[in-house]
């Protein structure tokens, strides 16, 4: 069953009085359980493709089902609510709250969606990550890679359909994201996780299933 | 708890350095509305009572129109005693007159009263700041006020001359020294009524008579009661007594709103200034909190809760700052040689009204910050662009 499919997704920017096709009809269906890659050269449209399938951009025209729904035809709440419930996002710099602990980053997006148990379950998808003993330990008590785990567990906390990632590893040494990368291998495989990855690593591509190829706003054929 | 909530609450204790600034700011606003409107009502209040209690009683009745003094007072008194609710009145004969004391002499407002009947009406003859009171046979003594004691240097147990406004004049005894903290002090000599009636030649007239009622919030209705009673056209509630100082009192409201307005403006300021910055400064979390599902009213909410947050710590300082100035004011107060001490009370009125207007000012000064925080475009929040 196919979880993504996008028809003739464009979208351009506009840069005073420049336009950019940052995406020129991208044509990709992405089925459930799937582990892909997302790979091109820097301005090849991959982030760009991210955004919009991560609900968090809009598209200049062209169509994004996600599980058969037509997001773009989404409002600004409807929008809010389908990522919160049914997407995850692991960014490239983290982006935990620093406020938070890592148990309450990992919280909080279950006590949005009113989880009745979201203190058990962030504890669950802590020890699953590995991060068990340092479920109260603030972001900045934690290394590069614990907090990466901690943002990885916080997109899996409302059971996502789909997690995205844009660059996960690129801020981590090599047995950092070796460990990273076995985690998304081992969600993919044993939870049947819908995984959508960027990046520039041709070895981390390559344990995708699949590589989708971008380039000049296109994938390439 | 609510996610917003929980989120508002961890962010202002993250950042509560920054927020110290906001909450003095409240607090200061918050304290500076109660002290500065609890020292103008104070003082209105202050001045109003003591008028009430030394000259204007709660009615007080003139002469008709074309008529220097009331007539018939004997009448006059006989009906008064008859109206319920009618507790004690008071007859005075106010003239001019001048007192001369050694080689110095000034002129005088002479207020003749009866003691015994004043007593039940107004405080005046308490209003003692040396030497004793004038009792009902005190036909040889005079009070007079502190000011003209003063100019003429005049000491209790001391004889001065009065020169009454027909020229007959008289040496009597200054028995005591008043201050009332009215303008009776500028220039004022009391002296027994029968003795005054006697020297001015005025039989069975009054100037003025003071009424005292059971119930001061009825002097409306007893005024049309006493009008129709007596005969008589001028009678006057202790409202209208006060009017001119009522009416100094709105003046002295307005500056004092001018004033608390621009502690609110600044406390405002400094309410948005910050939270801005501390909103620009969260962008890329901002933009977090967009990507991971809140809706664009619950990131506005988080910053209006913390900005209630922080308003009602700085709003409770405040509060207790205000009380503790007030407090602190009333037991040293602002003295005055004319009008005597002036200082703040403390109403409990106030603390609600500043509590409100500074939270409302905290609400307003959020919405903007907090707008731009809601409305923040998510990948440009994201990644910084």
């Amino acid at each position: 069953m196919k979880i993504i499919e996008t028809k003739e997704l464009k979208k351009i920017y506009s840069l005073g009085k420049i336009e950019v096709n940052a995406l020129n009809g991208v044509n990709v269906s992405v089925d459930e359980g799937e582990f892909v890659a997302i790979m091109g050269p820097s301005g090849s449209g991959k982030s760009t493709f991210l955004n919009m399938t991560g609900i968090l951009d809009t598209a200049t025209s062209g169509e994004i089902h996600i599980n058969g729904y037509d997001i773009t035809r989404m409002n600004s709440n409807a929008r809010a609510e389908y990522r919160l419930k049914h997407i995850g996002f692991v960014f490239q710099f983290f982006n935990l709250f620093m406020e938070l602990s890592a148990l309450e980053n990992v919280m909080f997006p279950m006590m949005l969606s009113k989880h009745p148990f979201y203190k058990e379950r962030a504890e669950e998808l802590l020890e699953l990550v590995g991060l068990k003993a340092r479920i109260n330990h603030l972001p900045s008590e934690l290394s590069g890679g614990e907090q990466q785990r901690v943002t990885i567990a916080r997109a899996l906390a409302n059971k996502p359909k789909l997690l995205l990632t844009d660059e996960p590893t690129a801020n981590l040494d090599t047995k950092t994201t070796k460990k990273i990368m076995e985690l998304f291998i081992r969600l993919n495989k044993e939870q049947r996780q819908t995984i959508i990855m960027v990046t520039h690593n041709p070895e981390l591509g390559a344990m995708a299933d699949r590589i989708i190829r971008f380039r000049d706003g296109k994938v390439e054929e | 708890m609510s996610a917003v909530l929980f989120y508002a609450v961890k962010d202002v204790r993250k950042n509560r350095r920054a927020f110290i600034f906001i909450t003095i700011a409240i607090a200061l606003s918050t304290a500076n509305i109660i002290i500065l409107n609890g020292m103008v009502y104070g003082m209105t209040d202050d001045l109003v009572e003591s008028t009430i209690e030394t000259s204007a009683a709660h009615i007080s009745i003139y002469p008709n129109e074309k008529d220097k003094y009331i007539e018939g007072l004997g009448i006059k008194e006989q009906k008064l005693e008859s109206i319920e609710g009618v507790i004690a009145y008071s007859p005075r004969l106010s003239s001019g007159g001048a007192l001369s004391y050694r080689e110095k002499s000034k002129t005088i407002k002479l207020l003749a009263l009866e003691p015994s009947k004043e007593n039940r009406v107004t405080t005046l003859l308490s209003k003692i700041d040396s030497g004793e009171t004038l009792e009902a046979s005190d036909r040889s003594s005079i009070l007079i006020s502190y000011r003209v004691a003063e100019d003429l240097k005049a000491k209790v147990g001391e004889d001065a001359i009065l020169v009454f406004e027909n020229s007959n004049a008289k040496v009597y005894r200054i028995k005591g020294i008043l201050r009332t903290g009215t303008a009776m002090d500028m220039n004022t000599v009391v002296i027994n009524f029968d003795e005054a009636a006697e020297q001015l030649a005025l039989n069975n007239k009054a100037s003025t008579v003071l009424v005292r009622l059971s119930d001061i919030s009825l002097s409306g209705q007893y005024k049309i009661k006493i009008t129709r009673e007596l005969g008589v056209q001028k009678v006057k509630e202790w409202k209208q007594e006060v009017e001119s100082i009522l009416s100094t009192a709105e003046t002295f409201g307005r500056i004092s709103s001018v004033i608390n307005a621009v502690g609110l403006f600044a406390s405002a300021v400094s309410v948005g200034v910050i939270l801005y910055i501390n909103i620009l400064h969260k962008r890329r979390q901002i933009g977090v909190m967009k990507a991971i599902g809140m809706r664009d009213s619950q990131i506005l909410s988080v910053y209006i809760v913390e900005a209630v947050l922080i308003g009602i710590i700085g709003i409770i300082i405040g509060d207790a700052l205000g009380y503790a100035g007030t407090k602190y004011l009333e037991a040293h107060p602002f003295t005055d040689p004319i009008t005597g001490d002036m200082a703040p009370r403390f109403y409990t009125y106030l603390l609600y009204d500043a509590s409100m207007v500074a939270m409302l000012t905290v609400l307003i000064a959020s919405l903007y910050p907090a707008l731009i925080a809601g409305r923040m475009n998510i990948i440009k929040a994201i990644w910084g662009t």
